[in-house]
């Protein structure tokens, strides 16, 4: 399963949910600004007081959108 | 595998308001385009909150407005693509040749259009809190800091509607900066009047602490030399901005900050290559220029094809 932790006006956070679609990859996004359990979430999965964060099965994760990092996660 | 070779008339490099806007001109005119983007299509504006100077919108979000002209070249036949990073570039032969991670593409004209990226802050601290601490998206991570203390450094008008936007999740907010502010007076009246800012000119940061994640600054008062440990939880840097033109050294004619010398024509020392946006050198960037640059670019792009196919 594919996470995204994510805000509502996040232009990088707007360009990993594009590159996934454009990929044909399915996630989960869990916006922090709704969710103060998705806030703590995030924050614990990184370290980082950042987003987007992107999780594969819970535990590899890429922050921000870095694209050679998602393609090796992802396997694209 | 080797890499597919495409041909367009028209490469235009950076995918802001000056290269959408060539764009834009461009698929109207009939040519083919391609705009190819390495980070965030809009540049510098798709950070913007609220922009209150470009003519027709009273305030329009930066990404908001970024995505209408996106949409309007598209709508000319404009291809945009923001997920294949440009590796190399060759401008001095024709047809130019711009190389990305999945494509090889030629094109008669390439438009630069690459625009800047933000300085970092220039301590030895920065990559310990980069993330933790030490944040340059406020709309990214602005969100992290609800009811925290968060400094923003700089003194321009980028800074200052940072700072402005910021004070909706800060307890208190301090705009910190080396020198007197530069913003619009507009912008700087709206902070002065926010309770939860405050102001320290003349001041820079020293240096960051905290364990794991950033706790404090050292400011240094520049006037009296008096130097001050502050309670910080987060700082939005807004220190300026450097050219993004890694990829055309020693290729385009640049000055001494990397920025690329091009007259109001937009044309640079190669046939066939202009330069559009704030990655020219130029006295005033401002949106408004930005898009005034991409038309300039475009029509004289189309003038430059026409003449070269006709010879």
């Amino acid at each position: 399963m594919v996470k995204v932790y994510s805000i509502t006006t996040c232009p990088w956070c707007e360009k990993v949910k594009k590159y996934l679609k454009s990929k044909n990859v399915e996630f989960e996004e869990h916006n922090i600004e709704l969710s103060e359990e998705d806030r703590e979430e995030c924050y614990k999965i990184s370290g980082d007081l950042i987003v987007p964060v992107t999780t594969v099965n819970g535990k590899d994760f890429v922050v921000s959108f870095d694209k050679a990092k998602l393609d090796a996660l992802l396997g694209l | 595998m080797a890499k597919e070779i495409k041909k367009k008339d028209i490469i235009i490099i950076g995918a802001g308001m000056a290269g959408l806007t060539a764009a834009l001109y461009a698929g109207r005119m009939n040519l083919s385009v391609l705009v190819l983007e390495n980070a965030l299509v809009g540049g510098q504006i798709a950070n913007a909150t609220g922009i209150e100077n470009y003519p027709g919108h009273k305030v329009i979000a930066g990404g908001d407005l970024i995505a209408t002209v996106q949409q309007q070249a598209e709508s000319f036949g404009a291809e945009v693509d923001e997920f294949d990073p440009i590796e190399r570039v060759d401008l001095t032969k024709s047809p130019k040749i711009v190389e990305t991670e999945g494509c090889i593409y030629e094109a008669d004209v390439v438009i630069i259009a690459s625009g800047m990226n933000r300085r970092k802050l220039p301590l030895p601290e920065e990559a310990k809190y980069a993330g933790r601490g030490v944040h340059y998206c406020e709309l990214c991570d602005g969100h992290m800091y609800q009811d925290k203390v968060i400094a923003v450094m700089g003194g321009g008008n980028a800074a200052v509607d940072a700072a402005n936007f910021l004070t909706k999740y800060a307890s208190k907010l301090l705009l910190i900066h080396r020198s007197q502010l530069k913003a619009d007076t507009v912008s700087q009246e709206r902070l002065k009047k926010n309770e939860k800012a405050t102001i320290c000119l003349n001041t820079e940061i020293e240096s960051l602490h905290g364990d794991g994640k950033l706790e404090t600054v050292t400011v240094i008062d520049k006037t009296t030399g008096q130097e001050q440990e502050v309670a910080v939880d987060g700082i939005f840097v807004n220190i300026g901005v450097i050219p993004n033109t890694e990829l055309f050294k020693g290729q385009v004619e640049m000055d001494e900050n990397g920025r690329i010398i091009a007259g109001e024509d937009c044309r640079t020392n190669l046939p066939g290559v202009f330069a559009a946006g704030d990655v020219r050198v130029k006295e005033i960037r401002q949106l408004t220029t930005a898009a005034a640059d991409g038309t300039t670019a475009a029509l004289l792009a189309e003038q430059y094809l026409s003449r070269m196919r006709q010879e």
